[in-house]
């Protein structure tokens, strides 16, 4: 069955699958414990954190380990309440676990300005610098966004953020292995990363945090990761993590390359067939294999029902509790109309498409839009 | 092979319907509907929409999402509010079934590449020479025709209802059998966007209130009502006037309501002649058959729950009936549907405007 939804999450990487399975089944120690069994669980997670950090150019104890990406966000954003910060820039694009935690925030008097994004999504970096304010304690500005792709320029904000002695984090859950990462070369503060979306489990991410002093626990308990964040660890799942991670970087330009091409043979079909399709977002500051396309006159929740009756999976902007599909509010803020965002789809390619699973994707849209 | 759609709601009646559809060997998929926008922006139909996907996985077929609310509230709530604010009384259900189940839906249905739509109402399609019939449910006490009267040849041909050859306690066996989460799932109550809330308040965000005098038939004043819109002909509780219990006094029901001096009209006791009526007339009048059937000696319903009754009727003008009732009919209530019945066949049916004597 042709999967075109990475995005939303991969399927795990069967080398990491593996590691998984013994390590649940044979590393069972408490990491906290001091003997034999417990060592060996800690070495494992210490393994994996030196994994995370190499893939982001970053010191293994500036790592820790959380149960995703929307606890790593939230544990930056809500850290801000002990640092007495009032007030904090997002932009408007940006992953639910941030902006309603800044909604949620607001109740605590920690006010919060999101800038606005252009027709392409990438953030208006005027309006960012005029909203600087003498009492902005915090940046967050994600690094790649879910649904167009587009790449904020962090570092220029980092730039900027660092002449006011402002700290800032990046949400980068989408670009581990679509884009080179690199903490200092962006000079970020705190980053976040989700396992599931790189070839790993879901339930696990890790925040990068360069100045453990600025940050607090949201998870208090036990001592674990430096006192950051409680609860016996889940060995199987930092070990699978480490190793996706590893896989990702190592395979960094060879997967690429193939999105790449994935997409090029996807558009370029897709235009032969269907002139009128509309893409979405920024041409050149864009992951690889993240494609947002609008589709005039064919509604989203349709289409993705039959090509999902054909076996395919694609999505669009995003959907509620109970499966239904709203009109993105990604490309609402990026001002495309809602009569085109009712009729975009999400296309998202990963390791293992091939271009004969592009080619009946294309004709299988073929065959809805002729109809 | 026919391909179905199956109107799922977390219930029991619709998911039963859905397996029926399945086991009679249709290719079927699942599609739950949002009508409603909830005040808080978190998604609370997603209980209902837990217990449809428990259905479709058991059942292995998909299930898609839709959201009508926008339809649902230019097509049915704002007529219902419209209706209150004139003071009748009308039946959103029955507009929901014509406008977004067998309209809405149908059409979207059509669109996803469907031949038919399956929903779990308790009523029967037969087919007769060349046209359909609408029939009663089986099961006398759940029989749903009453909210399907508007429904024409077309959407008919283009319905199917599996439950309706069975009775409750069999569908809530069957579901138990399947290993459905919902098989004791309590009946839904009332009417459907305002659920189990109080129905003066949910009134009250939408419609300003006017209070004004409660008299009795003399013209005496008893009480003062809260507004018209939130007392229905026959009502007997939430008055605010009378004795109560342990007193001797009969209880007092609405008989009628006066919207130009915004009174209400009330009486005592349930044998009051004023709750009685053997006349009404109705109008926008429809026919399931497409014409007036031939025999005028038919039986009709008042409201949902009321035994259908022998009355006779006469075509008025084109667009309104006149119905007489062989016996004196309860709280006859303007906006409320009349619905004619042959026998077992459910014929078509009007909204009241008016009753007398």
């Amino acid at each position: 069955m042709p999967y075109f939804d990475h995005s939303a999450t991969t399927p795990v990487h069967p080398d990491v699958l593996e590691l998984m399975k013994t390590t649940q089944r044979d590393v069972y120690g408490n990491p906290s414990s001091v003997h034999t069994q417990g060592r060996k669980s800690k070495s494992i997670i210490e393994k994996a954190r030196t994994q995370l950090a190499d893939a982001i150019g970053a010191k293994p104890d500036q790592i820790i380990f959380t149960s995703g990406g929307s606890e790593s966000n939230n544990q930056v954003l809500w850290s801000m309440i002990n640092r007495n910060i009032k007030h904090i820039i997002s932009t408007e694009i940006e992953h639910p676990a941030i902006l309603n935690v800044l909604r949620a925030m607001e109740q605590f008097g920690i006010n919060h300005d999101c800038i606005s994004v252009d027709r392409n999504g990438i953030m208006n970096f005027h309006e960012f610098e005029n909203s600087i304010r003498e009492t902005t304690g915090l940046i967050s500005v994600m690094l790649a966004n879910n649904e167009v792709g587009t790449i904020q320029p962090v570092k220029k904000i980092v730039k900027t953020a660092k002449q006011k002695s402002i700290p800032v984090h990046t949400d980068a859950v989408q670009c581990l292995g679509k884009i080179p990462i690199d903490v200092d070369e962006l000079g970020i503060d705190y980053l976040s990363l989700s396992a599931h979306k790189f070839y790993g489990p879901k339930g696990l991410g890790i925040l990068y945090i360069r100045d453990k002093e600025s940050i607090s626990a949201l998870i208090i308990g036990g001592g674990q990761e430096m006192g950051l964040r409680a609860g016996t660890e889940n060995i199987a799942l930092i070990a699978g993590m480490g190793l996706a991670a590893e896989i990702a970087t190592t395979n960094l330009h060879s997967h690429v390359h193939h999105l790449r091409n994935l997409e090029t043979q996807f558009k370029t079909g897709l235009k032969l067939f269907f002139p009128n399709a509309i893409f979405n977002g920024d041409d050149i500051r864009k992951l690889p294999g993240l494609i947002n396309v609008s589709f005039p006159g064919f509604k989203s929740d349709i289409m993705i029902a039959k090509l999902d009756r054909a076996g395919i999976a694609v999505s669009s902007g995003s959907a509620c509790g109970s499966g239904i599909v709203k009109p993105s509010d990604i490309l609402r803020a990026m001002e495309v109309e809602d009569e085109l965002n009712i009729c975009t789809l999400r296309i998202s390619f990963g390791r293992t498409n091939t271009a004969d699973e592009i080619a009946n994707l294309l004709s299988e849209i073929n065959s809805i839009t002729k109809s | 092979m026919e391909h179905v759609i199956i109107g799922l709601s977390g219930g029991v009646d619709s998911a039963v319907a859905a397996a029926q559809i399945v086991q009679q060997g249709y290719s079927a998929e699942g599609l739950f509907m949002k009508n409603w926008e909830e005040d808080s922006h978190y998604c609370t139909s997603e209980e209902d929409y837990k217990d449809a996907l428990q259905i479709c996985e058991l059942l292995g077929i998909p299930l898609r999402s839709v959201n009508f609310s926008k339809e649902y509230w230019d097509k049915v709530f704002k007529h219902f509010l419209n209706e209150y604010k004139l003071g009748r009384t009308p039946n959103p259900d029955i507009l929901c079934n014509t406008e977004i189940k067998f309209k809405t839906f149908l059409d979207y249905a059509k669109e996803m590449g469907a031949d038919k739509i399956a929903t779990g109402h308790y009523a029967r399609i037969l087919r007769d020479n060349k046209s359909l019939r609408l029939a009663r449910g089986i099961d006398q006490n759940k029989d749903q025709s009453y909210f399907l009267y508007r429904l024409n040849q077309k959407q008919l041909s283009q319905a199917v209802f599996p439950i309706g050859d069975s009775d409750k306690m069999t569908v809530r066996q069957k579901a138990k059998e399947l290993g459905f989460h919902n098989h004791c799932k309590k009946d839904s109550t009332g009417i459907c966007f305002i659920g189990e809330r109080h129905f003066k308040e949910f009134l009250q965000r939408y419609l300003p209130a006017q209070p004004g005098d409660i008299i009795n038939e003399e013209g005496k004043h008893v009480g003062q009502h809260e507004g018209l819109m939130y007392y229905t002909m026959g009502q007997r509780q939430g008055l605010g006037i009378g004795g109560g219990h342990g007193t001797l006094e009969k209880p007092w029901y609405v008989l009628d309501k006066n919207i130009e001096k915004n009174t209400l009209i009330v009486g005592q006791g349930n044998d009051h002649p004023g709750l009685y009526h053997r006349s009404l007339s109705c109008s926008h009048i429809h026919w399931i058959s497409g014409k007036i059937p031939e025999s005028k000696l038919l039986s009709a319903k008042i409201r949902y729950r009321a035994q259908d009754a022998p009355c006779k009727i006469k075509m008025t003008s084109e667009q309104s009936i006149s119905v007489v009732f062989e016996e004196p009919q309860f709280a006859i209530a303007p906006g409320q549907s009349i619905v004619f019945y042959g026998q077992d066949i459910c014929l078509g049916g009007a909204i009241i405007d008016s009753r007398w004597n």
